[in-house]
């Protein structure tokens, strides 16, 4: 098979060579060596496909993909956060001007332009240059955008409180009742907010698997501590010890003995 | 006998041109890794392509057994990752794979840009392919709802506060995403599904195909 | 231009006509189907009882539950909610912990820069005691209000509206 200048087919296939312009479906045009897709190409991109699908399955192996606690609606003390690739957005809605009266700026307009301008973008930047060197408006303002894009990911990285959120989302299978009066009527209204809604901790400590005495708690409740406010005076001395109690009596179990995930669908 | 089986087809079907199209065409040396290391930035499509391939194949085997029902779908999740042989590899894959195909799509686009390959006569390719990374992102949003725990719920519930946050036709955007006005559950995971494993995939399919014979009808952009 | 239609017009017409017909048989049914939850009116609320008693209820804002059967769909579920609960004068006061900025929960005086407000731990958005947005803050507006009643002594929640104290 002839190669190189003169190709005015592809191959052995009946395609004919195209007289229109815009088309160049003669690769001859190119400068250099060029090669046949099947099979020498293709076993370079097979190449290239094996050596990240070995630091793929790695990286599946040493990583499991992680999952929280089953989804409580009413735990309104968990604080959310998108998935990475839409913390970008998330981040400008945090700015002044781009929240509050202006939250449409940062809701609609600038995604709206940003997503408007690269469909647009070959009508934007139409002149014939394709190096970026020879289009420095066009590469500019792609760098800016993906700085924009780096930095408000980074900035909201940095600020979540990535512990906390651990914390609030972990799998803790435990003896926790909730249909225990005490927790329904006191602990969901006092504690939660703080320590998570299956108390594995939140901004205050797990409460599961520190092993505490009921004397203990009750004298956390009652006096505070750090900073935990003292809930003297706000509960009876009866409300504070039927919480020691409870939260004293809370341990980890075994999945299939647990009573706060599993059949409940509340 | 294998070479029989094909000439009694290709005698019936003339299939011949159909594979010999793509198998033989040429491809430059500018975008050959073997001759320039640093044409590897071309191989990001095929990655991401790549990545795609594998996204569809383990999300079909994710759904021997998951349920997309809230009183189920943890359950489900939790069995297949901690009780099924290998379940912690395939929903990794999943997982890991929906995160890396939207850098390797990102770094697919930037490389098209600053080579200039999106220029005449391949604008259309390149609103193909920005399309192509909006039905992405719509795959990854989705589907992060599906395991239904508890980051999963409440990155939905903000993500749905944004789209709501749309002048005049946020309400009923929000709505039609969720299933009701107001509560983020049984309805809201049965549509999220319904999207992420029918719809989405639906138009990923179709603009892939256009962006593929889209590169075969134009060939690849010439070397800088 | 001459008002004779030719055959192939004629049949190109008739393609296009039998087309959508086919289109919109197809297409109607289940449009309608999707948008339905648009079309779903809002069942009507009752009071709900809450444990806490009327009188308990101080200048202070507290966090009081509620539980009442939701239904989501074919899906029927007891949820509790809650709301920020204080007294004004005789009037008691039911706000929506619900940010309205992007929907987090707003909790009273945990901020230690502003320990007479509402704050939400995702933007920093700030409410004054009223429920209304701090400006310069994210939220677009004032936290929502729950109809309030007291029975038996016990405060009651209801629907709820939009902000009427600012």
């Amino acid at each position: 098979m002839e190669r190189g200048k003169g190709l005015t087919f592809v191959g052995d296939s009946r395609i004919k060579k195209y007289d229109k312009p815009k088309l160049n479906r003669d690769y001859s045009e190119f400068p250099g060596r060029t090669e046949e897709f099947y099979p020498d190409f293709l076993l370079k991109e097979w190449i290239t496909g094996a050596v990240f699908l070995i630091g793929f399955l790695c990286l599946t192996v040493a990583h499991p993909a992680p999952l929280e606690r089953v989804a409580d609606p009413t735990d309104t003390g968990y604080i959310p956060l998108p998935d990475w690739y839409f913390l970008f957005l998330y981040q400008i809605l945090k700015y002044t001007y781009a929240s509050g009266p202006f939250n449409v700026i940062g809701a609609v307009v600038i995604p709206g332009i940003a997503v408007g301008a690269l469909l647009l973008a070959p009508w934007l930047d139409n002149n014939k240059e394709r190096h970026w060197k020879k289009r420095p408006v066009a590469a500019a303002t792609m760098l800016l955008a993906c700085g924009l894009i780096f930095y408000t990911t980074w900035e909201s990285v940095a600020y979540h409180d990535w512990e906390t959120q651990d914390a609030q989302g972990q799998i803790v299978f435990s003896n926790l009742d909730t249909e225990d009066p005490v927790f329904d009527d006191l602990i969901r209204t006092n504690c939660t907010s703080c320590h998570g809604g299956e108390l594995t901790g939140g901004s205050g400590p797990n409460l599961v698997t520190a092993e505490l005495s009921e004397e203990a708690v009750n004298s956390f409740v009652t006096n505070g501590s750090g900073e935990m406010p003292a809930f003297e005076g706000q509960l009876t001395e009866d409300q504070i010890q039927a919480i020691s109690e409870y939260v004293a009596n809370l341990e980890e179990v075994p999945r299939d003995d647990a009573q706060n995930t599993g059949d409940e669908g509340e | 006998m294998l070479n029989r089986i094909y000439d009694w087809i290709d005698d019936r079907m003339d299939i011949t041109p159909i594979w010999r199209d793509v198998a033989d065409h040429e491809v430059p040396e500018h975008v050959n890794p073997a001759y320039h290391f640093s044409a590897f930035v071309y191989c990001f499509g095929g990655l991401t392509f790549f990545i795609v391939v594998i996204q569809i194949i383990s999300g079909m085997f994710l759904t021997m057994y998951y349920v997309p029902d809230i009183v189920n779908a943890w359950e489900s999740v939790y069995y297949l990752q901690n009780e099924v042989a290998a379940g912690v590899i395939v929903r990794g894959m999943h997982h890991w794979g929906a995160s890396l195909v939207v850098v390797m799509i990102f770094l697919h686009t930037l490389r098209v840009f600053f080579t200039g390959a999106y220029k005449a006569p391949r604008e259309l390719n390149w609103v193909v392919g920005v399309l192509l990374f909006l039905v992405i992102l719509g795959l990854a949003f989705t589907g992060y709802l599906l395991p239904w725990d508890m980051k999963a719920l409440f990155a939905t519930r903000v993500g749905l506060d944004i789209a709501a946050s749309v002048p005049f036709i946020g309400d009923w955007i929000q709505t039609l995403l969720a299933g009701d006005e107001e509560i983020i559950g049984a309805q809201t995971l049965a549509r999220f599904f319904a999207i992420h494993v029918f719809f989405l995939p639906a138009a990923l399919f179709v603009l892939m195909a256009v962006h593929f014979i889209m590169i075969r009808r134009q060939g690849i952009a010439g070397p800088l | 231009m001459s008002q004779k239609v030719t055959r192939r017009q004629f049949l190109n017409y008739s393609l296009m006509g039998v087309g959508s017909f086919m289109v919109a048989g197809m297409v109607l049914p289940m449009g309608r189907f999707a948008v339905d939850p648009l079309f779903q009116s809002d069942a009507e609320g009752s009071m709900i009882q809450t444990s806490i008693s009327a009188d308990d209820i101080t200048e202070e804002p507290t966090q009081v539950d509620f539980s009442f059967i939701q239904q989501d769909g074919w899906y029927e579920s007891e949820v509790t909610d809650f709301a920020w609960v204080y007294r004004d004068g005789d009037e008691i006061i039911a706000l929506s912990p619900v940010c309205k900025h992007l929907g987090c929960t707003v909790s009273w005086a945990t901020d230690d820069a502003n320990p007479e407000r509402f704050y939400c731990p995702c933007h920093n958005g700030l409410y004054e005691k009223n429920g209304n947005n701090v400006p310069g803050t994210p939220p677009t507006g004032p936290l929502d209000q729950y109809e309030v009643g007291v029975s038996d002594g016990y405060l009651t929640i209801g629907q709820i509206f939009p902000n009427e104290l600012v």
